[in-house]
């Protein structure tokens, strides 16, 4: 009796491990996984261009056209990671309010790669031709967050 | 012996209707000196009073210039009970507009309304009773200004015993006291300047540090971080023991006030965010000076409840 009783938690634990690899191998490619990463870019993207704005890093242009580019791809590519189904789960921060709200968040999305665009477009070549260009585009960070992003809890 | 009973129920109801008594300041105690309403534009921002009285607009948090239409009616739902913002415009019936100089600063400062009532510490009055009376002269100068909204909210909704009123009074005894939490300023205009707004107008305490069963603020755990009372989680420890903040400098935090993104560039969230963009609106100098007192309060960590 007892010896079965071990095999059956034996086996339970391996069953139970094996499961757990599943999850984690599916949640590499989930829609919440991949749109968390991306988030991330952005992210480390932003810091260099804030650290110019704020007068913490000396000016690059290059270097501001990278981070740009970056927020370029970003912006095309949410749109679709955000699928019906991905609505929960993987500690998404994700709003409802993305679904029920889709044209207005679609259009966040737009405006943002639309302000993108243009500091792209404009090659700024100093800080001071570079501020309101990417100021602008920076403003969508906070927009979008505050009506299409939860709190962490 | 039944009758003993009675006279010592009766005795001790009496001296809880005498403790609990609304304590008033008197309007002898008042400056005497012309009110600055642009002054008070500054203690507005500071203490966000448009955060909780501007009403919503189709259901959504007031943005803009609607957060200088104060008639009220925004909900809190709480541990308590559902409280809602009263109507503080310059309407003369349903908001604040016939109030004089002494019943505003009894209000703000006392927790006494007009008529001689408690107000609930929700109302975070026992944080204004450590503002300088000329600040609140000169908000209510500003206040002043700004439009008539008509229309009355709804009562509060509380469950027993917070239902009860008058105990506010016996609340007030132990926890109403303009006197400072943190030190800091004595001989430090610019940490003075912080903590008057951080302890003071700004109110930051009261959702950053956690109460106790009473609903009064742990002040051993000042700003130390606290469940969220309305039930979305925690409010983040904001003293340099903060898990977040302690990497932060000073002129970080200042930048977080001034545009809502992290040294990391990630935005501020929640309550936060109609918090920030109120602080956006002040003088660098006090965005700078709420940062030099954070930086220079007791290091503390709060329990987890």
């Amino acid at each position: 009796m007892k010896k079965f009783l071990r095999f059956t938690l034996n086996l339970g634990a391996s069953l139970g491990a094996s499961l757990c690899v599943a999850a984690v191998a599916v949640a590499e490619h989930s829609p919440q996984h991949q749109r968390h990463e991306l988030m991330e870019a952005v992210g480390d993207a932003a810091k260099p261009l804030g650290g110019m704005l704020r007068g913490k890093m000396s000016f690059d242009a290059d270097v501001v056209m990278k981070s740009l580019m970056t927020w370029q791809v970003s912006a095309e590519a949410f749109g679709d990671l955000f699928p019906e189904g991905s609505e929960s789960g993987e500690g998404t921060e994700a709003a409802p309010e993305i679904w029920t709200d889709r044209a207005g968040f679609d259009a966040a999305l737009a405006k943002f790669l639309e302000d993108t665009n243009t500091a792209i477009a404009a090659k700024p070549q100093t800080l001071e031709a570079a501020q309101p260009l990417i100021g602008a585009a920076f403003k969508n960070c906070k927009g979008c967050h505050d009506k299409y992003r939860i709190e962490d809890e | 012996m039944l009758r003993l009973l009675l006279l010592a129920a009766l005795v001790l109801a009496a001296v809880g209707w005498l403790l609990s008594a609304p304590a008033l300041i008197a309007s002898e105690e008042l400056p005497a000196r012309q009110a600055d309403s642009a002054a008070g534009e500054r203690i507005f921002w500071a203490g966000g009073c448009g955060s909780c009285h501007a009403s919503p607009v189709d259901g959504e948090r007031a943005q803009g210039d609607d957060r200088l239409l104060l008639g009220g009616g925004q909900e809190f739902h709480t541990p308590y009970g559902v409280f809602r913002a009263p109507n503080i415009s310059s309407d003369p019936t349903d908001g604040i507009g016939g109030w004089t100089d002494i019943e505003f600063v009894n209000a703000m400062q006392r927790g006494v309304s007009p008529d001689g009532e408690h107000y609930y510490p929700v109302f975070p009055f026992a944080s204004y009773a450590r503002m300088p009376v000329s600040d609140v002269l000169d908000l209510k100068a500003f206040l002043d200004t700004l439009p008539a909204v008509a229309g009355r909210a709804g009562d509060h909704e509380l469950t027993f015993p917070w239902s009860v009123r008058r105990g506010i009074g016996l609340w007030k005894r132990r926890y109403l006291s303009s006197d400072p939490v943190v030190a800091v300023g004595s001989d430090d205009p610019a940490l003075e300047r912080g903590r008057l707004l951080v302890e003071g107008a700004g109110h930051c305490g009261e959702c950053h540090t956690p109460r106790d069963k009473l609903g009064g603020l742990q002040k051993q755990y000042w700003l130390a971080g606290a469940p969220d009372l309305e039930g979305k989680g925690r409010i983040p420890n904001i003293t340099p023991a903060s898990d977040t903040l302690s990497d932060w400098s000073i002129d970080d935090l200042a930048y977080y006030f001034e545009s809502g993104f992290t040294p990391d560039f990630d935005t501020a969230g929640g309550t936060m965010v109609a918090v920030q963009e109120n602080l956006a609106q002040l003088e660098p100098a006090d965005r700078e000076a709420i940062a030099a007192y954070l930086k220079a309060i007791p290091a503390q960590t709060a329990p987890d409840r």
